[in-house]
């Protein structure tokens, strides 16, 4: 749980402490600053969202993981430079940590992308086909759904795509998705709410065609 | 959009924020919401129970996680070493006129997420690391003494007491130098 304290922010300069939220990583953050090898606890516990997140936007195994490698290769060498800098709008509970490390894999995967356009893609759809973990799952009726719901979040727009792929899929809330997509979050709110929109309209054609 | 329309689209937007909190959280129940002006639109409460449900969470393999983990312990201790050599050293940032990128996004999302003052301490001195103390001024020290003892061995004592020690070294210096009669030395 997140804890507010106040802080001095440019005291020098004079400027009025504001109240900040320590967000649950920065125990371990600052472990990991002070010796780097200590590092392992914040990997561990983001792994998985950060390699979601990169699968969804790249639809690939082996490119998620690269940029999965990539990401926390560049988030060990440059956290000195990392500064937390959450604010009350934050809200509770926010990880600038989190949100730190999604904006570097954001870039990560633009980087990913923009070298791999000479390259051929499998597009979300098929990978989904391709998706192993859905293969364990023995009812047949979850697995098209889950495959319907895949796909209709595979025809999103990429911001709206991303934004749900973050809430629903990494589970972060609509402040640290603004800070990892560089919008208000009110922007992110409205995004969230066409995307679903969308969805629920792409869901209902899906449905009815099968109906018949 | 008019101004009216889109703010109705704003708060809309923000049930559904709200609602999604609840059910993220895992208590459908409790996002159902009591004011009937605040309910959530059906299509849009089943798409959000689809999404939660249907879309799969995945994990890479325990190879890459751990090939992974060992990538970055390898890459830690190497940090750690600067840090070894002095433990007294701290890491200060560098002036540079030409900071290197941040990793983490763009200058317009850094913009964005920090506060004007910041920013322009930031424009004025960042980056580049440095280890200060420890190795760094241990190094420096050992050069200086060395420098200083050099210094001293050269250099003429003024004191009476240098001068009399000195006029003893010389002394001893020319008997142990003059040949002995009987004892060697040219025929």
């Amino acid at each position: 749980m997140a804890r507010a304290v106040f802080w001095r922010s440019g005291a020098a300069t004079g400027v009025a402490p504001r109240l900040a939220h320590l967000d649950r990583d920065r125990p371990l953050v600052e472990a990991a600053l002070a010796d780097p090898t200590r590092f392992d606890a914040l990997y561990r516990r983001y792994l998985a969202p950060v390699y979601n997140f990169a699968y969804y936007e790249l639809g690939d195994h082996h490119a998620a993981e690269d940029a999965t490698e990539r990401t926390f290769l560049a988030a060990l060498a440059n956290l000195v430079r990392f500064r937390e800098r959450a604010r009350p709008a934050d809200g509770e509970g926010a990880s600038t940590f989190k949100v730190w490390l999604f904006r570097i894999a954001r870039n990560v995967i633009a980087n990913e992308r923009r070298s791999s356009r000479r390259r051929p893609t499998v597009a979300l759809d098929d990978a989904a086909a391709l998706a192993d973990p859905l293969d364990v799952e023995r009812d047949a009726g979850r697995r098209i759904e889950a495959a319907a719901a895949w796909r209709a979040v595979g025809r999103l727009p990429e911001d709206r795509r991303r934004a749900v792929v973050l809430r629903f899929v990494d589970e972060l809330s609509t402040a640290e998705i603004a800070g990892v997509l560089g919008r208000s979050e009110g922007a992110v709110r409205v995004l969230i709410h066409r995307a679903l929109r969308a969805v629920a309209r792409d869901l209902g054609s899906q449905r009815g065609p099968t109906a018949r | 959009m008019t101004h009216l329309g889109r703010e109705a689209a704003e708060v809309e937007a923000l049930v559904t924020d709200v609602y999604l909190d609840a059910l993220l959280a895992g208590a459908e129940r409790a996002a159902r919401p009591r004011d009937p002006r605040a309910i959530v639109d059906a299509a849009v409460r089943l798409a959000s129970s689809r999404l939660t449900r249907d879309l799969p969470r995945f994990h890479p393999s325990f190879r890459f996680e751990e090939r992974l983990a060992l990538r970055l312990a390898e890459r830690a201790a190497s940090m750690r070493l600067p840090a070894a050599a002095g433990a007294e050293g701290v890491v200060v940032p560098l002036l540079s006129r030409h900071p290197a990128p941040d990793p983490a996004a763009g200058d317009e999302v850094d913009a964005a997420l920090e506060p004007a003052s910041e920013r322009a301490a930031r424009g004025r001195a960042v980056a580049r690391p440095i280890l200060l103390g420890g190795a760094v001024a241990a190094s420096a020290l050992s050069l200086a003494g060395a420098a200083f003892v050099a210094w001293r061995r050269n250099r003429g004592a003024a004191s009476p007491m240098a001068r009399a020690a000195r006029a003893a070294h010389a002394a001893r210096a020319s008997r142990i130098l003059r040949p002995t009669p009987g004892r060697g030395g040219p025929a």
